[in-house]
């Protein structure tokens, strides 16, 4: 169907405010969910999944390693506060540059991997990050995982947010998740943003016209490290713990997860997928251990009956009416 | 460090190896005929190292078992193949690995559920028992018997892909599934034969890995990590490729453990990185996987 | 006119494994023209023509673009250069807009790591945009959803983003192939209105399509050059009624 122009109808409308619309719905979570720490945590995983669709829902390049990036964040902020003394906000900077770093790093190695190839080695640098987090128990805890990080104030002159108070730690991480929103659609909206849909759809195409896919692929994993380490940085701050397991492939999993559940390729749909996916773990948990039982045959569901996902059904199917 | 102690650990490392080298020969078989690389290969090793444990409490024999296993978690995954992979043939690539790792997920915890938390433990067989004379050494023997089990599996496979009517059509298949439907072959009865030597081969890795490392529930996930690492060395889709990095990367771990054994799985991955960056389409592998 | 030829290849070899695809071919290319490269199935014509567009490096031998040697070049360098070519089968984004699928092709030369203007408001690309789709017909078609359109409509986008980059050279692949006699009369209509503001190397099937409009004809064989000149030259030749023996002259 022909739409009469770009701006016109109220889908559109809306589609224009999306950063403000996403904000007010996330700032709601808090009032939805059973206890604020679980309100919390869906926006810390629902902006690592963020990363993780940047990169698989819109340029079409699935990674089973994340999980590096948001550990790389985690450690990178607590190992500030812990070892380096520093304060939150450099910390949760220090903790992106890190997640930034590795990316580079890694997606250097990883990027002329094509499809298939590409989960494969993603996962294997990803366990590799892990390893070597493991070992370097002098600084990280190891299997203990990083402890006591003390993260209680963040002066910012005219006033202090006091992040041992559940509600005003959510605002705190909610300023964040919104920032990187705004950055996220703005990128989105922007030439380099389809440039990375043009990429999932066909890259020999993208070549044709003159793109440096590799090196726009290098870019956006980077940019997804980004997001996911900005993540990790947030959850060190949000738990005073860093547990080593946040970094091995279960969690690189359970993101992509988030993504496909909530909607690959669309804007909202990882925080839908990471609401659900808590909410539900924190039932199911009550009644049983088997959790992951539940989450494979999720994964199965989805991807034979439900590829969609959640918020990308409803949307199309809301466009299809608009 | 003597000479006698470096040979030891290489023929450790070979033990190592060959278990390596079963799992990525199913791997590539999976992946060079169905595009499909198996998140679940991992699953496949430990329910085989499990269905080992049940065929031996019902036949008392480790011979028996190591046919039995495989061949009952073939049979899975022939099922596995027909029921949930076949249907996303065409939807992209990515669907079939979302849908292997979940598998993975449901496997590992149905075993939990059967089998309990803790691992169960599983003894050398008797007659594998002790140790044997290499010349430069003692090695124990069911190391011997492993390393020649693994040369007997790859070799039958060899044959049977190089002078087989089944092999021509595998390979054949491989390369372009066109020609073969156009021979008339129903291409979808190899895929499915396909999945399950592949699922077969796994599952009798970790059978044998059995003795050396343990049998729980959470097996898989390292060996299907090391698995990834020997293909990317090897070269996808190449068997040459998927043996000859299998028994390289047994024994860089090997030998890496006996200088520094904190070192000795970052070695693999270090191996993989040099692989990624100096030859990326890996040691025998064809450059078109790389895209 | 500079006598440099706009594009040239020398000696080009291309092997792949055991067969040879292109065996010495050496062809200068005058700017401005439109040249036809034709022969049985078979010939070399995608692999010559995937030479010139730079996906397939030759095994032996060089490209030049304006004298400039383009054989070690990246694909999408090419492209910048001043290179454009569309794909013999359809090859678009599919589950992108038409509008869209055009302005990734215009942006592939300039504008590719801009990550912060608002694609909605670049009003000047998207007039661009809509004057190219204009010219192959599609321009009310663009809000539409590449992958939805018919096959010759496709056909068409490919040529608008080939369009789009202000290529020098353009490489078509078999432009008609699938389109209905209408379309294929539409196509070549347009191609030769094209071909007065640039040099057009197409790669052709059909002798008949190509011989009206064609400043020069060069008819592969096996991956060597049979024969080279003018339609009239063409037809006249005898070698190459040969190799065509069963495909008439006029309906092949």
């Amino acid at each position: 169907m022909d739409r009469q122009s770009p701006a016109s109808g109220w889908f559109e409308t809306l589609a224009r405010h999306r950063v403000a619309l996403a904000v007010l719905a996330l700032a709601a979570i808090i009032v939805i969910a059973p206890y604020e720490a679980l309100a919390t945590n869906i926006l810390i995983y629902g902006l690592f999944a963020l990363g993780c669709n940047l990169l698989l829902g819109y340029t079409g390049l699935l990674s089973f390693g994340q999980a590096a990036f948001f550990g790389l964040g985690a450690y990178g902020c607590g190992l500030s506060i812990v070892h380096g003394g520093l304060s939150v906000l450099p910390a949760i900077a220090i903790g992106v540059l890190s997640a930034i770093g590795g990316a580079i790093l890694i997606g250097a190695m990883v990027i002329r991997s094509r499809g298939i190839y590409f989960s494969m080695v993603t996962l294997a640098l990803g366990q590799c990050v892990s390893a070597l987090l493991y070992e370097a128990d002098g600084w990280t805890g190891g299997e203990n995982g990083l402890r006591g990080i003390n993260a209680a104030h963040v002066n910012l002159g005219f006033f202090n947010v006091n992040l041992l108070n559940p509600t005003q730690k959510f605002f705190f991480v909610l300023f964040f998740v919104a920032l990187a929103l705004a950055i996220v659609a703005r990128l989105l909206s922007s030439p380099f943003g389809v440039t990375l849909e043009a990429i999932r759809e066909n890259e020999k195409r993208v070549v044709a016209c003159g793109y440096d896919a590799q090196a726009t692929k290098w870019v956006v994993f980077a940019i997804s490290g980004a997001l996911c380490g900005l993540a990790g940085s947030l959850y060190a701050v949000h738990l005073s713990i860093v547990p080593i397991d946040i970094v091995n492939y279960h969690s690189s999993g359970l993101v992509v997860m988030m993504s496909l559940l909530g909607g690959m390729g669309t804007f909202f749909g990882p925080f839908i997928g990471a609401a659900i996916m808590l909410l539900l773990e924190d039932v199911v948990s009550h009644f049983t251990s088997h959790w992951q039982l539940i989450v494979g045959l999720l994964f199965i569901a989805l991807v034979l009956f439900f590829p969609r996902g959640v918020w990308g059904t409803l949307l199309s199917y809301v466009r299809s009416r608009a | 460090m003597t000479l006698d102690l470096f040979l030891l650990q290489t023929f450790t490392g070979l033990a190592l190896g060959s278990i390596l080298v079963l799992m990525a020969i199913g791997m590539s078989l999976i992946f060079g005929m169905l595009t499909v690389p198996n998140f679940a290969h991992g699953a496949f090793y430990m329910v085989g190292a499990f269905a080992g444990v049940v065929a031996l409490r019902l036949t008392d024999s480790f011979i028996a078992a190591i046919i039995a296993a495989p061949l009952a978690v073939g049979a899975l995954g022939m099922l596995v193949e027909r029921t949930l992979v076949r249907p996303l043939y065409g939807r992209g690539v990515d669907y079939p690995i979302v849908l292997t790792f979940g598998l993975s997920y449901v496997m590992v915890e149905v075993i939990r559920i059967l089998f309990g938390k803790e691992g169960i433990p599983f003894e050398t067989p008797e007659f594998l028992q002790g140790a044997v004379s290499l010349g430069f050494g003692y090695f124990p023997l069911y190391r011997v018997f492993l390393i020649g089990v693994c040369v007997v599996v790859v070799g039958a496979l060899y044959l049977c892909l190089e002078r087989t009517k089944f092999g021509l059509v595998v390979r054949a298949g491989a390369a372009d599934p066109e020609i073969v439907r156009v021979l008339g072959v129903d291409i979808r009865k190899v895929w499915m034969l396909i999945f399950g030597l592949g699922a077969g081969l796994a599952a009798l890795a970790g059978l044998l890995a059995a003795p050396m490392r343990g049998v729980t529930a959470e097996m898989g996930i390292p060996v299907l990590v090391e698995a990834f690492v020997v293909t990317v060395v090897g070269g996808m889709g190449s068997l040459v490729g998927a043996s000859v990095a299998g028994l390289l990367v047994g024994v860089v771990m090997s030998l890496t453990s006996l200088f520094s054994p904190k070192f000795a799985e970052l070695s693999m991955f270090a191996l993989m990185a040099l692989t990624l960056i100096v030859r990326p389409r890996g040691l025998f592998g064809r450059p078109g996987h790389l895209g | 006119m500079s006598d440099v030829p706009i594009m040239e290849v020398r000696d080009v070899y291309v092997q792949f494994g055991g067969f040879t695809a292109l065996s010495d071919v050496s062809i200068a290319f005058r700017q401005g023209e439109l040249t036809s490269i034709i022969g049985p199935n078979g010939a070399g014509k995608s692999t010559f023509f995937n030479v010139l567009s730079g996906s397939v490096k030759p095994t032996a031998g060089s490209v030049f673009l304006k004298g400039e040697d383009i054989s070690k070049r990246p694909q999408h360098e090419i492209t910048r250069l001043g290179i454009a070519k569309s794909f013999q089968i359809t090859s678009v984004f599919p589950q992108l807009t038409v509008l869209d699928n055009v302005r990734i092709a215009m942006q592939g030369m300039s504008r590719r790591f801009d990550m912060w203007t608002p694609r909605a408001a670049m009003k000047s690309q998207i007039d661009e945009a809509i004057a190219i789709l204009d010219r192959v017909g599609l321009a009310a078609r663009r809000d539409r959803t590449a992958g939805a359109m018919a096959h010759g409509e496709q056909r068409s986008l490919e040529m608008a983003m080939a369009l789009a980059a202000h290529p020098k050279v353009l490489l078509l692949d078999e432009p008609t192939a699938g389109m209905s006699p209408e379309e294929t009369g539409a196509m070549m209509d347009l191609i030769v209105r094209l071909s007065s503001e640039r040099t057009v190397i197409l790669v052709e099937h059909k002798m008949k399509l190509v011989m009206g409009v064609s400043d020069r004809i060069i008819v592969l064989h096996h991956g060597e050059v049979l024969a080279d000149g003018t339609p009239d030259n063409i037809r006249a030749n005898t070698e190459v009624r040969r190799v065509y023996l069963g495909e008439e002259m006029s309906g092949a």
